[in-house]
């Protein structure tokens, strides 16, 4: 596990253990040297005085060549087990007595050296001027100790720093566990809390603040955050509750719109149906007691002829007349029930040849009519084959009828683009209609024209939209007056 | 090889008599460097000092036995500010101002006639002769086993008001006159 990832407490505790670890570390370290130099110091400090005290007993034996006297001297430092050789030298550079005795060799120098006191070699050396007085030079004192005190001295210092330091990260442990506590303690409530925020969602619960320092401002902060969120969030609900409602709200007023419409178009299915049925039994019916007034109104002219004069006769023709169109306005009434009852079977049509049929159908029935008719070749569709050719009759007789009163009169059956779509067309130069009354040319029973200028029911247009409506197709139609018309229909 | 016999023979011959010479000068050199030394281990009266620049008088009574030995030991050196002057005297009407006083062996056989003549004069009298600490002298010089010893006697300096260092008595045998 890396530094980083430590808990925090651990962090703390770890910092505060190395800082005073290194503090105690540098001091003891600074404390060492200081103490290993002022040992020195001391050591060859003590030497010197050590030997300007031998020097100033040993000045009577050497000036009056007690070599016993001396050496008597110089056995006083037995006392200090330090010293590993004392050597006096008289005036002129010869040893005179040494300590320990018969000591010579590598410690004992054959002639004395410069005086003071050093370090050379591990041992602490000095020579010491003998002189009485102050001015006469008698000899020369040489000592040399090894540094065997300033060692111990400071390896018992070390031992007793060791120890010390020891106590103190123990006691720099203890106490930054305890005090790590003051920062970490905090942090940890802040820790506890958003973990229990994240994790159950619970924006209730607060972190208990704990002092008011930095870490107690931002316990404030973060439990105002908090609160705020809790506010937040009980609003979020309520608007979503709120939302919830009205959809469901909205809902069921759609439902019971729903229900509404289904309930109206089903009435309205049903009153259809009921106003389809009436009118085609109406119809029906309707044609007996005409058939009955033309044919007795037939009897009466062919039969009465002499009897009556020329106006009762006339009376009579407008009689015939009247019920024969009466009979064409039933059988149109029919054909328009027919066409909502009919059932549609779907199948390929070949509307060019459909509209050939019936072009060739009207020259034949009034040959004295020159119409120009421009039927374009190979028009298909797919729908039911009856009721389209009652569509495209209706449209096509529309047209040969309206160009009636047109010295050239022309015709057009084609398909053309229409609103990113493919649309039949079918166009007439003859009257026209104005365009603000184009929606009312699809109704039943509503003519433009009136019936002097162009006979008619009223029922065919209605006839063609309710077919092209029935295949799921549209109609509408384009026009002016006096500058023909056209229809469009799509299937 | 005989020639090399005959050369170490001679060389020896010459070392032997060179030792024996040099013990001989030398031992007469230590009784001068001790003369001289003595000025350093011994304090005079106030009044035994003329002024602090007088001359340190070391003097010999009766034959000289050091030759110029002493007044090579003593040339250049300074007690304080006091030079050293040896003086020679033949007869002890002939001392004057003295401080540091060698009775030569040749005057000694009878030193306490000398000694009287000098009582209570703040002289240090040394001598080699027998007994002489015994006799009322203050330092004698003891030859033993070619080293030369010092015998004291503080009373008799004392009474000459000399101050003798302890240090200087520590390395002598001290005496004390029977007798008188």
């Amino acid at each position: 596990m890396s530094l980083r990832d430590w808990p925090i407490k651990q962090k703390l505790t770890a910092m505060l253990v190395l800082i005073s670890g290194l503090v105690l570390l540098l001091t003891s370290a600074a404390f060492a040297g200081y103490q290993y130099w002022s040992l020195r110091q001391a050591t060859r400090d003590a030497l010197a005085v050590r030997g300007r005290i031998i020097a100033a007993n040993s000045t009577a034996s050497l000036a009056f060549a007690n070599d016993a006297d001396a050496r008597e001297i110089l056995s006083a430092l037995r006392a200090d087990p330090h010293i590993v050789a004392a050597v006096l030298y008289d005036k002129s550079g010869h040893v005179f007595a040494g300590y320990p005795a018969g000591v010579a060799g590598d410690v004992v120098p054959a002639v004395p050296g410069p005086d003071g006191y050093r370090f050379e070699r591990g041992l602490l050396i000095g020579f010491q001027p003998v002189e009485q007085s102050g001015s006469q030079r008698l000899g020369t004192l040489y000592l040399a100790s090894d540094l065997g005190a300033v060692y111990d001295t400071f390896r018992l210092s070390g031992v007793i720093g060791l120890a010390v330091m020891a106590v103190a990260l123990l006691a720099a442990y203890l106490l930054s566990m305890v005090l790590q506590g003051t920062i970490s303690q905090p942090i940890l409530a802040l820790a506890e809390t958003a973990k229990a925020v994240s994790t159950r969602q619970d924006y209730s619960v607060r972190a208990s603040k704990l002092g008011a320092d930095e870490l107690g401002a931002l316990t404030d902060a973060f439990n105002q955050m908090l609160g705020r969120i809790e506010d937040q969030k009980n609003e979020l609900q309520r608007y979503a509750a709120e939302l919830e409602q009205r959809v469901e709200e909205r809902t069921h007023e759609l439902q019971e719109r729903n229900e509404s419409l289904r309930r109206n178009a089903a009435q309205l299915l049903a009153a259809n149906t009921e106003l389809d049925a009436f009118a085609y039994s109406v119809s029906h019916d309707l044609r007996a007691p005409l058939r009955s007034i033309d044919g007795f109104s037939q009897i009466l002219l062919e039969d009465y002829a002499g009897k009556l004069d020329e106006a009762g006769q006339e009376s009579l023709h407008r009689v015939r007349a009247a019920s024969q169109r009466m009979g064409t306005l039933i059988d149109d009434l029919l054909k328009l029930a027919r066409v909502t009852r009919a059932e549609i079977r779907t199948e390929d049509v070949d509307l060019s040849g459909m509209a050939q049929d019936i072009v060739a159908d009207l020259q034949r029935t009034t040959p004295e009519r020159q119409v120009e008719f421009a039927i374009a070749p190979g028009l298909k569709a797919r729908g039911d084959a009856r009721l389209l050719r009652v569509a495209l009759d209706n449209l096509l007789r529309n047209s040969w009828k309206y160009t009636a009163k047109q010295p050239q009169p022309r015709v057009q059956f084609a398909s053309v683009e229409a609103n990113g779509g493919r649309a039949f067309m079918v166009r007439d130069n003859g009257a026209g209609f104005d365009m603000k009354y184009a929606d009312k040319l699809f109704g039943v029973f509503q003519r433009l024209h009136s019936a002097a200028d162009f006979e008619g029911t009223g029922i065919g247009l209605a006839t063609v939209r309710r077919i092209i409506t029935r295949h799921g197709g549209r109609i509408w139609a384009e026009g002016a007056v006096d500058q023909g018309a056209t229809f469009y229909f799509t299937l | 090889m005989a020639l090399l016999r005959l050369t170490t023979a001679l060389l020896l011959v010459c070392a032997a008599r060179l030792g024996a010479q040099t013990g001989k000068a030398s031992e007469t050199q230590v009784k001068a460097v001790f003369l001289f030394n003595f000025a350093q281990f011994v304090d005079w009266p106030p009044e035994a000092v003329p002024d602090s620049q007088a001359p340190l008088v070391i003097g010999i009574l009766g034959g000289d036995p050091f030759g110029d030995l002493l007044d090579a030991t003593v040339r250049g050196e300074r007690r304080g500010a006091r030079p050293f002057v040896v003086q020679r005297y033949q007869r002890v009407e002939d001392i004057t101002r003295c401080d540091i006083l060698f009775i030569s062996r040749s005057v000694a056989d009878q030193p306490e006639d000398i000694l009287a003549r000098l009582k209570n004069r703040p002289i240090l009298t040394v001598s080699d002769a027998d007994r002489f600490a015994e006799r009322g002298g203050m330092i004698r010089f003891v030859t033993d086993r070619s080293r030369i010893r010092l015998q004291i006697n503080p009373v008799a300096a004392e009474a000459a008001h000399l101050t003798i260092s302890s240090k200087l008595l520590r390395v002598a045998e001290v005496i004390t006159p029977t007798g008188r």
